[in-house]
């Protein structure tokens, strides 16, 4: 890629030719014209002064040429010199009778008529003029032809445009050694960032800090912007990896006491009774590592994955039915609803599947004694997602705190303690990557709510195709569909 | 030059080169018979033989006297000795006709055209019947004298009066134009029917000198005036005139050619020369590479021969005796320095001379011309 320097200077250089190939036409016409007018005056002043010596004498009319005529036409010294002098009958007093008329029409008259024409191959300049003489026995117009070949004309026009040209070059080298010295300057501020940029620390990921024009200043900040969300990403990284660090230490530790209480067991039954404690551990530990792993993903797809249409209706159901765990000590009900067939939101497909399959999740481990309901619904800008349980729910009070890492609701911790503290905090990143909002109510009957809200559905006309296609298909809401946990595998299609 | 030995060769009579001496001068009066009889559109062709045989032949047509013209030729020959010239002399209407035929019909004439009647050669040249030529030699002649790279002049030869010396005495010698209009008027019965001057019907030189003399209309009509009351004396040629006037049979000559009025005071004609004061014309004798010609190469060798130094040398002292420098050569009466002394008015080659030749412009002169000189005495009569 060529440096900026050169396609600056390239570009104004292109325009300035440009500029200097118009202006020399323009003074190729302007000369020509300038020319013209010089050498017509002189031409027009010849013809006249033989118009003034045809005089009518008795029978005929006369005519004498005056050499000082053609002597004021050899200031155009190398041009060749024709003329005609046609008397009120139309015979030709002198000079080259076949010498054409600048007159087009043939109504005689005192102006005289400019014309460029060829005459025995010579380029020629002809004017022609009337005058009109009364003799003792004829009267009328006589004609008055005068022709000139183009050599000074052109030698004129040439020269005026040559020295125009020169001026014109001369102006346009002058502006192009400015611009270089301007663009020169205008660029040493760039090359001060990048001196600035140089020199630092690779540690150092502080704002720069340098005094720029104005044009300059959005790059400096777009470096800070992204040195700023560098760092924090680093900083967020580091508080992550100590954090999930210390989170899979304390069962690793808990674990490995069981597997010590395991070997010095005796008693067949406390064996049994420890297996399965550590076959329990063993599930956390797992959980809580593909947890770990899922909210990297999720932060790492918020970054780089670009938004796409994504229907709900079938994504939630996945969802569903992956997210209840195969095997629960006790029978709930799960209901799954939708209000329109399908429901496009602009999102990424995996991180709203994993959103909502750690909602569900939680909603099945921790709350709900029986029942589970999950409601998708179009709200006034968007779709939103409403998973409802029967069981106790997070105390208002936890709100603000359960959607960050690591943090455990009062359920989690009182009931089975095995949450891993990152299901919310995954669904409430993935939800502000998308612009949405998750949220948490009580229902008057008691019941724990948590709201996934999507924003607007973007109508573009690719997701009007898709909507549409889905509308044919049957928009009437749906059947409650209530099913035991333990074969829930039963899927329904409309 | 008789002494110098005839070596003139009658075309017509070219094989018979080798009979000798006595065929030579007898062909030599015919040559010279040829000369004297020119005024009748007669052509006479000679042939100078290549001294170093003959390798080119140049072919120039002129209308000037072979008398003036031939050391030119001879030193041309000089230095180039393998070119054999043929020179074919005519007048200058016969010349600018002929040249003018060819020219329309393409047809290869003359490798050179070399004419007193420059406006002839300015037609020509305007109706694109030239070649051009360029060199060191064309470029350091005067400006007046070239027109369009196409016409030479390379002689200057001023309108000068010429007077008997035993007929007309020191005292009455005109200087000017307007001492002989007094001259004329103060002394009608010594001058009339003693005053001569060119027939402007018959001299092309003639009709020049008088065409820009017109110019100058308030002294001319006097002068033709006075012409007329004096019966002028009209001639074809400046031969004829400065014969008779070394013959004694007419007193004063106006506007002869000087170069050949100097040739004859040279040979001993009782002449005396003055160049007006009041102004003088100068002419300055063409050369044209008619378009058509046959060698170009060699006609522009000697063009640049006659415009250069050598040729001008020749000019000088042996065949015009004026040169560009407008020094006055020994045996002319005048201002010494012609350009110095600001009074040339030169014939300028160039478009200006294109009306001179106009049909209806030469008809209304020579009217004119004949009614002041013939209708002039008549008047005085009843005077």
């Amino acid at each position: 890629m060529p440096s900026l320097f050169a396609r600056l200077i390239g570009l104004i250089a292109l325009v300035l030719l440009l500029g200097a190939m118009m202006l020399g036409w323009a003074a190729w016409i302007y000369a020509r014209v300038a020319a013209d007018e010089a050498y017509d005056r002189l031409l027009v002043g010849a013809a006249l002064q033989i118009a003034e010596s045809v005089a009518a004498e008795p029978g005929r009319v006369t005519v004498d040429p005056p050499i000082s005529a053609f002597e004021m036409l050899a200031m155009a010294v190398d041009d060749r010199i024709f003329y005609r002098v046609v008397d009120p009958r139309g015979e030709t007093l002198t000079g080259q009778a076949d010498l054409p008329s600048a007159r087009s029409d043939t109504r005689p008259g005192r102006e005289p008529a400019l014309l460029d024409g060829q005459y025995r191959g010579f380029p020629v300049r002809i004017v022609t003029l009337g005058r009109f003489i009364t003799g003792p026995d004829l009267a009328g117009w006589v004609e008055v032809t005068v022709a000139q070949t183009r050599i000074a004309r052109l030698g004129l026009a040439r020269d005026l445009t040559f020295k125009a040209l020169l001026l014109v070059l001369g102006m346009s080298t002058f502006a192009l050694i400015g611009v270089v010295i301007a663009v020169r300057r205008a660029l040493r501020p760039l090359d001060q960032v990048e001196a600035v940029l140089k020199a630092r620390d690779p540690k150092d990921l502080s704002p720069v800090e340098l005094e720029t024009p104005r044009e300059i200043r959005p790059l400096v900040e777009a470096i800070n912007h992204f040195l700023g969300r560098h760092s924090e990403r680093i900083s967020s990284m580091e508080r992550f990896i100590a954090d999930a660090a210390h989170q899979i230490r304390t069962p690793l530790t808990a674990l490995a006491a069981q597997v010590e209480l395991l070997s010095t067991e005796t008693r067949a039954e406390r064996q049994r009774s420890q297996i399965s404690r550590v076959r329990e551990r063993t599930d956390e530990l797992g959980r809580l590592t593909g947890q770990l792993l899922s909210h990297a993903m999720v932060i790492h797809r918020r970054e780089v994955v670009p938004l796409e249409p994504v229907d709900l209706v079938p994504l939630v159901r996945a969802a569903l039915t992956e997210a209840v765990p195969l095997s629960l000590d006790r029978d709930i009900r799960i209901s799954f609803r939708a209000e329109q067939p399908a429901m496009i939101v602009s999102g990424d497909r995996v991180s709203i599947r994993e959103a909502v399959a750690n909602v569900i999740h939680n909603a099945a481990r921790h709350g709900a004694p029986g029942e589970l309901s999950v409601t998708l619904s179009a709200a006034q800008s968007g779709a939103r997602v409403t998973i409802e349980d029967d069981g106790r729910g997070i105390p208002e009070a936890f709100w603000p705190e359960v959607t960050k890492p690591f943090v455990r609701g009062p359920n989690g911790e009182a009931s089975l303690g095995t949450g891993s503290g990152l299901g919310l905090a995954i669904a409430a990143d993935v939800l502000s990557a998308h612009g949405g909002a998750l949220s948490f109510a009580f229902t008057r009957g008691g019941h724990f709510v948590v709201e996934l809200q999507f924003p607007g559905l973007h109508a573009g006309p690719d997701l009007e195709a898709y909507s549409s296609i889905h509308d044919a298909a049957g928009p009437e809401s749906w059947p409650k569909r209530a099913f035991p946990a333990s074969r829930r595998r039963k899927k329904r299609a409309p | 030059m008789m002494k110098s030995g005839p070596a003139m060769i009658n075309l017509a009579h070219r094989k018979g080169a080798l009979a000798g001496h006595f065929l030579r001068m007898g062909l030599f009066c015919a040559a010279i018979l040829a000369c004297c009889t020119r005024s009748h559109a007669q052509e006479t062709t000679t042939v100078f033989p290549a001294p170093a045989g003959e390798r080119h032949i140049l072919i120039l047509h002129g209308a000037t006297d072979l008398e003036a013209f031939e050391p030119l030729l001879r030193g041309f020959q000089r230095i180039a000795p393998d070119v054999t010239i043929r020179y074919t002399e005519a007048v200058t209407n016969a010349l600018f006709d002929k040249a003018r035929r060819d020219c329309a019909e393409k047809r290869a004439g003359a490798d050179l055209l070399v004419t007193s009647s420059v406006d002839h050669l300015v037609v020509l040249s305007n109706e694109g019947c030239a070649r051009q030529h360029r060199s060191i030699e064309t470029a350091s002649s005067p400006a007046w004298t070239r027109w369009r790279d196409e016409v030479f002049g390379f002689t200057f030869e001023p309108a000068v009066i010429v007077y008997n010396r035993a007929l007309v005495p020191k005292a009455d010698v005109p200087n000017t134009r307007i001492e002989l209009i007094n001259l004329m008027r103060e002394q009608p019965d010594r001058y009339s029917g003693r005053i001569g001057a060119y027939d402007i019907a018959l001299s092309g030189i003639g009709y020049l000198f008088a065409t820009f003399d017109g110019r100058n209309a308030l002294v001319y009509g006097r002068l033709i005036e006075g012409f007329g009351r004096m019966r002028l004396v009209t001639r074809c040629c400046t031969s004829d005139l400065v014969r008779e006037l070394s013959e004694g049979k007419i007193s004063i000559g106006y506007n002869l050619l000087g170069s050949y009025a100097l040739a004859a005071q040279r040979k001993g004609a009782p002449i005396g020369i003055v160049v007006p004061r009041d102004y003088v014309l100068a002419l300055s004798r063409a050369a044209m590479i008619p378009a058509e010609s046959p060698n170009p190469v060699l006609a522009r060798r000697f063009l640049d021969f006659l415009l250069s130094p050598a040729g001008q040398k020749i000019i000088r002292e042996d065949a015009f005796f004026f040169d560009f420098s407008g020094r006055l050569p020994e045996g002319v009466e005048g201002p010494p320095a012609l350009m110095e002394a600001g009074i040339v008015r030169p014939i300028v080659i160039g478009p200006g001379l294109l009306p001179v030749q106009d049909n209806a412009r030469r008809r209304r002169a020579l009217d004119e011309w004949r009614r002041s000189i013939e209708l002039a005495p008549s008047a005085a009569t009843r005077d």
